[in-house]
């Protein structure tokens, strides 16, 4: 049933994309009827031969900021998390960086790591550390401190009771937190692939749209869509699964 | 029952917590001595440092000075080879089936998962959790939760067996059953049991010695002895006077620690 109504809803936005694109200017906006044949050239690699390329290089750029970011996350809020007194001197702090938006970093980050991927990954990396260290701060606080108790006294040490106890408890919270994360990485290089670079997803959207070829444009983004839900599903399902497992 | 070994000796332990309000004496001096075997309840007013006592028979709270002897040892830190600990409620992990929290001791003490599947799996039907194995303590009740509790700490098989209130989240139906259940255990494995409680009938019926603490800093204020037969009846002439007794000695102690008023 959800799966009609939802084609239905997609079939009536198609329908009312087309009729509004053939009466619009074609310079800002096109129908479907002209999309696919875009998109048919462009997965011909005729349109944009170096979609391989670049597509590969935007996904290693979002592999390499997620995996920072996981990384880096993951130790900061241990690290703040175990510790109250360090936790409360720098949790709020981290809070309020983390409302600060995120793009107004991005110049000196290009002035840092100039134009190519390197600048691309340190804003994918920045967008995902915040929500990953955010969760596992969360997670630590959501920890039920008698279960800790009860390991301890069945005889747990400190090792145990981070990987029989803490990690299980909090693991949900942890998912949420990297699933948050991975969307923000793949945003964040996307992002700032379009705002200056020559190679990659973003650039190759720059470049058509900055052409005015409108429906190669719109045919890169429904690439770049696909990846983005791709990976986001792919989040999804291991939460769902996390989900099942705890509580 | 008074000429078995003494198993647990408590030695003049005091213990001081720091809180906000300044520095609050827990325990004071208290002494007391449990043999092999024995049912020994811990009674008193609420905060009068019950838990703190059986927190240092179980190695999780050190004494400020004094010490606590099991064997004749002295406790430094848990002993799951000789201290098992059943919670007020139950502390069970929500991400483990109900066999899977029975195992939990065995677990960390390295026994291989057959055989400590097979030690889980005989142990449910004397719980009452037959048919309950796979189930995760979401699905069950809090009776049944509290059996995984104490499953868990019968699996590692101690001599000690030390219960913080647990029946207190019950209902009083079926903390009358499960005490009776518990009667049943314990005389089958012939532990050790330090048993608080807030509940006098409880005491009374289940005890072989039961000591009255006092309101804060808690002090053992006297102890009582048992020797009547199981099962014992709440109406039997002994049990009436008794609880009499019990009563007008933790009364006094429950009226000190409200501030003299109710």
């Amino acid at each position: 049933m959800t799966v009609l109504v939802r084609l239905a809803l997609l079939a009536a936005v198609l329908a009312l994309w087309e009729v509004a694109g053939r009466a619009a200017n074609p310079l800002m906006a096109v129908p479907p009827s002209a999309v696919l044949p875009a998109l048919r050239e462009l997965l011909l690699l005729r349109s944009y031969p170096d979609l391989p390329a670049s597509l590969l290089l935007t996904l290693r750029e979002i592999a390499l900021a997620y995996g920072l970011a996981v990384a880096a996350g993951l130790a900061c809020g241990f690290a703040l998390g175990m510790n109250r007194l360090v936790g409360r001197v720098y949790g709020p702090m981290l809070a309020a960086l983390y409302a600060v938006p995120a793009v107004v970093w991005y110049p000196s980050l290009m002035l840092f790591f100039g134009l190519d991927a390197a600048s691309k990954i340190a804003f994918g990396f920045l967008l995902g550390f915040f929500p990953v260290t955010l969760a596992v701060l969360a997670g630590i606080r959501q920890v039920n401190p008698q279960l800790v108790t009860v390991a301890r006294a069945y005889g747990a040490g400190p090792v145990r009771v981070f990987a029989s106890v803490m990690v299980p408890a909090m693991l949900f919270t942890l998912i949420g937190g990297l699933r948050t994360g991975l969307a923000l990485s793949v945003i964040g290089v996307i992002v700032g692939e379009i705002l200056g670079s020559k190679r990659g997803m973003g650039a190759l959207i720059n470049h058509a749209y900055g052409l005015l070829r409108t429906a190669d444009y719109v045919a890169l983004v429904l690439v770049t869509l696909v990846l983005i839900v791709g990976s986001d599903a792919l989040a999804s399902l291991v939460e769902r699964r996390a989900k099942r497992w705890t509580d | 029952m008074t000429a078995s070994p003494q198993l647990i000796a408590i030695e003049n332990v005091t213990k001081r917590y720091i809180t906000s309000s300044g520095p609050v004496e827990a325990l004071h001096e208290v002494s007391l001595a449990v043999g092999e075997g024995e049912f020994c309840t811990l009674i008193g007013p609420s905060g009068c440092g019950k838990s703190t006592l059986l927190g240092m028979l179980g190695g999780l709270v050190t004494p400020d000075s004094g010490r606590v002897l099991v064997d004749g040892r002295p406790v430094t830190g848990p002993d799951p080879r000789r201290v098992a600990t059943v919670f007020q409620d139950a502390g069970l992990f929500p991400w483990r089936t109900t066999l899977e929290n029975v195992e939990f001791g065995l677990e960390l003490q390295g026994v291989r998962a057959e055989r400590r599947r097979g030690v889980a799996t005989e142990l449910l039907g004397p719980l009452g959790l037959r048919g309950f194995a796979g189930k995760y303590p979401r699905e069950l009740s809090g009776g049944m939760k509290q059996r995984v509790a104490i499953g868990r700490a019968l699996a590692i098989d101690t001599k000690i067996l030390l219960m913080d209130e647990p029946f207190g989240a019950l209902d009083e139906q079926t903390r009358l059953l499960m005490g009776e259940w518990l009667l049943d255990i314990w005389r089958r494995t012939k532990k050790t049991v330090i048993f608080v409680t807030h509940s006098l009938q409880e005491a009374l019926l289940l005890s072989t010695r039961i000591a009255v603490m006092t309101a804060r800093p808690g002090r053992i204020k006297s102890v009582l002895e048992l020797g009547m037969d199981y099962p014992r009846l709440m109406e039997s002439p002994g049990l009436v006077a008794l609880r009499a007794k019990l009563w007008s000695e933790i009364r006094e102690e429950s009226l000190r620690a409200m501030g003299g008023h109710l």
